[in-house]
């Protein structure tokens, strides 16, 4: 803190003839209106949207013009016109030009810079009052209107001192305790309160079939049962609902749902990204650590402590250890290529954005540049904010397996990965004997002694070869004896045993962690990540330097470890954090403060997360923005109650589910009986009169569709799985550092392969074509909100996909094993795709379809598909500039592999009903939730 | 009730018409326009020639120094050993390391002069038409973050991809196609679908690959067990069943986009063969490209198929063709990739032209970065190549209304960095757009509480390049 009010008293001082500054954060300054006033306020404006071109360098200035003074505004640039004509904004080309009106003369030049209407009335209204500079003591007299914030400092005064517009800092001020205004659960005082205000009536509440739909889809992620339906609908007690609610978030398929969310939020994915996307062989303990979390219902802000600091908050529990790879899900990597003191900034930019969206609401990638052009974040802060995180080094390291880690089929899976390791290493030791003895003879040939080149047992790697031991000026040529395509077999074998072997230590007890300590030369290369061994002294510290313009080349001044330094804003007194300096211990002092109560972002950040999610849209309609630039609450007391309420029930997050789901706004109906009116009054639902529609999340469309079918495997946690997806994206090469990953093979038995999809295996590098087409975000950046497009490739994926055709397939086959009469199995099908009772009609047509698909099913039996065991591969190599192509083994189809139900196992009768299953899984009322 | 004009993707959707209330003042026109017609045609934002654009992206990093960037004072230095330690060179480049000429002889081409590598044949008969611009500098030296960059202005990746930038920006002429598609190589390009992502834009602007080998687009066809006859028949029922739902849902506008959807699916299990299907071609074109010759052949149907594809007003094509990263062995393996793009490129150029699509078709030929004047000391170290180059490259631009027969901007004696006209990726992207008709700080999408654009903060656009 020390250094904080240095800083302060330095742009202080400088501020020189200026009166006694007091600044209070939060307190309003000065009235505006004085002509001194308005010289200020002009002159910033030319300060931050002018001076750049036209004035901070004096050798080139745009157009001839500087306005850095009066005199050279009135003489005006090139153009011979004067910028400022005082009194006549009208005939001032300064005015002309930030008013848009005259496509020639726009300034600024660019769109997202121009001035607001605000400013430009109020440069309107100063070069009318004559246009006159401020003074040296003006200069200095503050903002004209708004609230100035206390923070660490900007990198210029005017940034210090510049005022808020106190509407837009409403998220960094304390929680408030607002009271519900009127009886009855909370949340329907807050919203129905506002509905009164827009005279608009809320919608009737929902059905019971609607609303156990609703809330399962919600709360597990996975459709109601039949029977679970007509459990609800029969149970006559008045607490049927309550009983519903608590035995969902009992279910363990509540932690897989919302464990998805917080995935998406922190970017999960099992690889690294990047030029080899390289296996991050133990990140799926970290998926299964927040699944956990949830399930247990771990308070909130015990959630975040292990996931920042866990290591430093309890050194010996391995729980934690595995909870503080959250550091590490962004994308990363370092390979031979890689400049080490980028990949290491990269990462250290990456671990404090992501700790401003994840847990703050704000993205800070701005501040990395420039002090925050709208929000109280100074590029200081960034910086403090990183230096907590200067101490942390990457480690896998061992990590006892907990209780229920350890999945069946590790050993079988870890087995077979052997074996492809073996094969490969194989047919690498063959081609290195090829070139050894083409080496032999064509030294032979040229008179050298050989008999001393014996090549050892295991040198396999024709790269650093025997030859190697032979004066430079000997050896032979280097790829002496190979053709082409071995020369390109060697790379994309040597690069699949590395692949390869990196896999097989998902079976092993280690966790993607950390550790404080000094740089340790990580590198994610071949089959291990590299590190020189952990250092036993603590050694130096990392030092964190400002980045002028974010420049590694360009360190400003160091900086030590601090906190956003703004928040929160008040006029209280308020407790000063201090960050320790030293090696260990800076997280966690970060993770206290976040995690605080009287920290004003968490609390709101984490219950607008969960509204969104049960509503489609937050409070805050930005969740990763609660900045200037982010959306308003649409209900700020509701949000400060829930904020309130979470805290004062221990941060359990499902006790704020209760509070939301038992809700009537929550179980209101999705059709408002004045639909045109809500249409007018409030087209996008804000508040909430009516319950939002929502399609079902990529996740959701395959969970449901297996659970649907019967093939769902609940079993939970583990390495991730492989579903089958798309084969030709799958066996489609993908290129790594110079060579080609191993083929995606789905796991060998359906148990594995169809699991929720939260245990499926993420390649960065290769998304399930299926679920990024549903919009699956990508994972690169921190996902709050997912889209809902619709674009034709998903009916391609949903309609035409070996997967949709399985399971439509299988659907079949349940329905006829469960009631044997097609009107019966249409009626089934509706129950377990729709979750409700099909209507007579709706039935017949089915029926009708049914005889027109039997015939055409019977006159083309299908024949059946074997699964290749090998996929031929080509691509162009690098070293002769020729293409090449291989085999490249599947081992999977090859043995053991158990395939899903085929139709030349089936009848047509089977088949056809299968035709029908399709539909219905493709339908609207299928994939909408209401 | 149900619109005839079917469309590649269809605009209402619930998340954009929440978006569009959750805009303020402040957002631009075209995001506007966009939420509400995603893919609907929109006029440029000022006078531009160029109404598509072809990208030919040579992925690993062609050699400026030995294709259109001579550096003849390599040969005095050739083999010259020096170290290198740099706190910002990466391993590879650092250490002990060597200077390389360039194995190939130059000679100037067209009535202007251009220098150009002796492998490049036929380029050199439309060399006038070719503006070579040497000035470009990359940031960084690792194939997927430099590839991400060029491709989307963000070396982390996440972001738009140029191509989902110009048609966020000018929508599409044909609606029955993606409006922006990539002819990529059967092994996507390191980084993968991130190169042609739609990042935080609607994904209407997503970039789709019509896959050179297999089904052109996954999933068009049913498996293979499917009988004839069965998913039209299944169509009818779900557009029944549809239909039927969404009149207990009068308000749903995403609902009945869904139903179109898959009517246009169906359509294009027809259109896309057939845009593919490169047989009613005369000879002499095909020829022309290369098609059927072993070294051009795929890159010779890909440059043809993007001609189809502009031919039928699809705004962005961009093409792929790996293998150009030549550390070892220059002289063969860069013959070998020049011999396979001379031709088509060549073609392409001469196809545009004869048929009056040059003049309204940017051409633009470049890498992710250029390569090194020298190179690191390797095991049998007789192979010369070239390590990577982010501060020098040359970008080839074409057609769309830029003048040919030009140089501009230089690197320096051996080709280190660029010394003049020197600008970053971004100034390149801000200039493209320029060409298309957009500019870059009005082509602005409000994201998460910021205007984002494709130059990340803003880039100025390259004059000498519009000259």
């Amino acid at each position: 803190m020390v250094r904080f009010w240095v800083a302060w008293a330095v742009s202080a001082a400088l501020a020189g003839a200026m009166p006694a500054l007091k600044v209070f954060a939060g307190e309003p300054s000065a009235a505006s209106g004085s002509s001194a006033a308005l010289a200020a306020r002009a002159w910033a404006i030319l300060q931050s949207k002018c001076l750049a071109c036209h004035g901070d360098d004096a050798r080139s200035l745009k157009g001839g013009l500087d306005l850095r003074t009066r005199d050279s505004a009135l003489r005006g640039g090139v153009s011979g016109e004067a910028a400022l004509v005082p009194g006549r904004p009208d005939q001032s080309r300064l005015y002309r030009s930030v008013t848009r009106t005259d496509p020639d003369l726009v300034m600024p030049p660019k769109e997202n810079d121009k001035l607001s209407a605000e400013e430009v009335k109020l440069l309107e209204r100063w070069i009318a009052e004559g246009g006159r500079w401020p003074n040296a003591g003006e200069l200095w007299s503050g903002p004209a209107e708004g609230v100035r914030v206390r923070t660490s400092g900007g990198l210029t005064a005017d940034w210090t001192q510049r005022a808020y517009d106190p509407a837009d800092l409403w998220a960094y001020r304390p929680l408030t305790r607002p009271t519900p205004p009127g009886p009855g659960h909370p949340i329907d005082a807050f919203v129905n309160a506002r509905l009164a205000e827009a005279n608009l009536a809320p919608a009737p509440l929902a059905d019971r079939r609607t609303l156990i739909r609703r809330l399962t889809f919600d709360l597990t992620g996975l459709p109601p049962t039949p029977q679970e339906i007509d459990h609800f609908l029969q149970d006559p007690s008045p607490d049927a609902y309550s009983r519903l609610v608590e035995r969902l978030l009992a279910s363990p398929r509540y932690g897989e749902r919302w464990a998805q969310h917080w995935l998406d939020v922190v970017r999960y994915a099992d690889t690294s990204g990047f030029a080899n996307d390289f296996e991050r062989p133990n990140a799926w303990r970290y998926r299964d650590y927040v699944i956990r979390s949830f399930n247990a219902d771990k308070p909130f802000d015990r959630f975040i402590l292990e996931q920042i600091a866990g290591d430093e908050f309890e050194p010996g529990n391995p729980e934690l250890a595995i909870a503080v790879g959250f550091l590490r899900m962004g994308p990363w990597e370092h390979t031979s290529m890689s400049v080490a003191a980028v990949t290491r900034q990269q990462f250290l930019d990456d671990v404090t954005n992501a700790i401003g969206e994840v847990f703050l609401g704000h993205s800070l990638r701005c501040c990395k540049c420039h002090d925050h052009k709208f929000d109280p974040l100074p590029t200081r802060d960034y910086y403090r904010l990183m230096a907590v995180f200067a101490p942390v080094q990457f480690e896998e390291r061992a990590v006892p397996f907990l209780p229920g880690e350890v999945s069946p089929g590790f050993d079988a899976d870890a087995a077979r990965l052997r074996r492809s390791i073996e094969q490969a290493s194989a047919q690498l030791e063959a081609l290195a004997q090829t070139h050894y003895q083409a080496g032999l003879a064509w030294l032979k040939a040229k008179g050298v002694d050989t008999s001393g080149l014996v090549a050892p047992k295991g040198a396999i790697n024709p790269y650093s070869n025997v030859f190697a031991q032979l004066p430079e000026d000997l050896r032979p040529p280097r790829h002496l004896g190979l053709t082409n395509d071995e020369i390109g077999l060697i790379k994309v074998l040597t690069k699949r045993r590395e692949h390869l072997s990196r896999s097989l230590s998902r079976y092993a007890p280690e966790a993607l962690t950390v550790y404080n300590g000094p740089p340790n030369g990580y590198m994610s290369t071949g089959a291990r990540n590299v590190k020189k061994p952990r250092p036993t002294s603590p050694g130096e510290v990392e030092v964190i330097h400002i980045l002028a313009g974010g420049a590694l080349e360009s360190p400003l001044e160091p900086v030590t470890p601090g906190v956003l330094s703004a928040i929160p804003i008040t006029t209280e007194p308020r407790r000063e954090v201090t960050i320790p300096t030293t090696l260990s211990g800076r997280r966690l002092a970060l993770a206290q403060w976040i995690a605080s109560p009287e920290n004003p972002l968490t609390a709101r950040v984490i219950v607008n997360r969960l509204w969104q999610h049960h509503f489609g849209q937050g409070i805050v309609a930005t969740p990763n923005n609660f900045g200037k630039m982010g959306r308003k609450p649409s209900h700020p007391e509701l949000l400060d109650y829930l904020a309130q309420y979470l805290i004062e029930h221990g941060w359990r997050l499902k006790d704020l589910h209760r509070l939301i789901v038992t809700s009537e706004t929550y179980r209101r109906s999705a059709r408002h009986p004045a639909r045109e009116l809500l249409t007018q009054k409030d087209p996008n639902n804000v508040l909430l009169a009516a319950f939002p529609v929502r399609r079902l999340s990529a996740e959701e469309i395959r969970d449901a569709m297996l659970q649907a079918s019967g093939e769902l495997d609940l079993t939970m946690g583990g390495p991730g799985v492989f579903p089958l997806i798309n084969m030709e994206a799958a066996l489609q090469p993908r290129h790594v550092m110079g060579s080609v990953a191993p083929a995606y093979q789905p796991s060998p038995t359906p148990q594995q392969r169809n699991r929720r999809t939260i245990y499926a295996f993420k390649v960065r590098g290769l998304p399930d074509p299926m679920l990024e087409v549903f919009n699956r975000p990508g994972t690169e950046l921190s996902c709050a909100v997912r889209d809902t497009t619709t674009v034709a490739p998903q009916a391609f994926a949903l309609f035409n996909s070996q997967s949709s055709a399985d399971r439509a397939l299988a659907l079949a086959a349940r329905l006829q094993k469960l009631a044997d009469q097609p009107p019966l199995q249409i009626a089934l099908a509706f129950r377990l795709l729709y979750g409700r009772e099909a209507r007579p009609a709706e039935v017949d047509r089915c029926l009708a379809h049914l005889s027109r698909m039997k015939p055409i099913q019977e006159k083309h039996p299908p024949k059946p598909v074997k699964w290749p065991t090998v996929v031929k591969r080509s691509m162009v190599e690098e070293m002769t500039g020729e293409s090449f192509s291989w085999d490249e083994p599947l081992d999977v189809f090859a043995e053991g592999y158990v395939d899903d139900l085929k139709p030349w196992e089936v009848g047509a009768d089977t088949r056809a009903l299968a035709d029908l299953c399709l539909v219905l899984m493709n339908s609207n009322e299928f994939l909408y939730v209401e | 009730m149900i619109r005839r004009d079917f469309l590649y993707s269809l605009g209402s959707s619930l998340g954009a018409l929440a978006f569009t209330s959750l805009l303020r003042s402040e957002e631009s026109a075209i995001q506007r326009s966009a939420l509400a017609n995603p893919l609907g045609p929109r006029p440029p934002m000022h006078a531009a020639k160029a109404r598509a654009c072809i990208f030919l992206f040579m992925e690993g990093g062609p050699s400026h120094i030995d294709t259109f960037d001579p550096k003849p004072a390599l040969e005095k230095l050739h083999l010259k050993e020096f170290q290198r330690q740099d706190r910002f060179a990466s391993a590879m480049a650092s250490g002990k390391r060597y200077y390389v000429q360039s194995p190939f002889r130059f000679r100037p081409v067209g009535q202007a002069g251009l220098e150009m590598c002796e492998h490049f044949v036929h380029l050199a008969d439309v060399a006038d038409e070719l503006c070579v611009y040497r000035g470009c500098q990359a940031e960084s030296v690792d194939h997927p973050t430099a590839c991400f960059h060029m491709n989307t202005g963000n070396r982390l990746g996440g972001d738009p991809a140029l191509g989902a930038w110009v048609t966020y920006g000018l929508g599409t002429e044909n609606r029955d196609l993606p409006a922006f598609v990539v002819l990529p190589e059967q092994a996507y390009p390191q980084g993968g679908t991130g190169n042609w992502s739609n990042g935080y834009l609607p994904a209407h602007f997503q970039g789709t690959p019509l896959r050179p080998v297999g089904s052109p687009i996954l999933d068009l066809h049913a498996p293979p067990t499917t009988p004839p006859g069965a998913p039209r028949a299944n169509l009818d029922l779900l557009a029944e069943l549809n239909r039927q739902h969404l009149q207990d849902h009068p308000a749903q506008a995403e609902l009945a986009a869904r139903l179109e959807s898959y009517e246009l699916a169906f359509r294009m299990q027809r259109t896309v063969p057939e845009l593919l299907d490169l047989s009613r071609e005369s000879p002499e074109t095909l020829k022309l490209y290369g098609v059927g010759q072993a070294e051009t052949d795929e890159f010779g149907r890909k440059c043809l198929i993007a001609r189809k594809l502009v031919e039928k007003g699809v705004r962005f094509v961009q093409v792929f063709s790996g293998g150009w990263d030549s550390h070892d062995n220059i002289v063969k393996a860069h013959a070998r990739r020049i011999q396979a793009i001379d031709r088509p490129m060549a073609a392409l150029l001469t196809d545009l032209k004869r048929r009056g699509l040059l003049d309204r078709t940017l051409v633009v030929w470049c890498g992710e970065f250029g390569r090194s004047p020298d190179n690191g000391i390797r095991a049998g170290g007789v192979a010369y190549g070239r390590d990577h180059n982010a501060k020098a490259m040359t970008i080839l631009l074409a057609g769309g209304g830029v003048t040919g027969g030009r140089v501009v901007g230089a690197t320096d004696e051996l080709g280190a960095q660029a010394v003049a006209v020197a600008r970053p990726i971004r100034d390149l992207h801000v200039t493209l757009l320029h060409l298309m008709g957009l500019n870059d700080s009005k082509l602005t999408y409000f994201h998460e509480g910021r205007f984002k654009q494709l130059s990340q903060t803003g880039g100025e656009v390259i004059k000498e390049l519009l000259a």
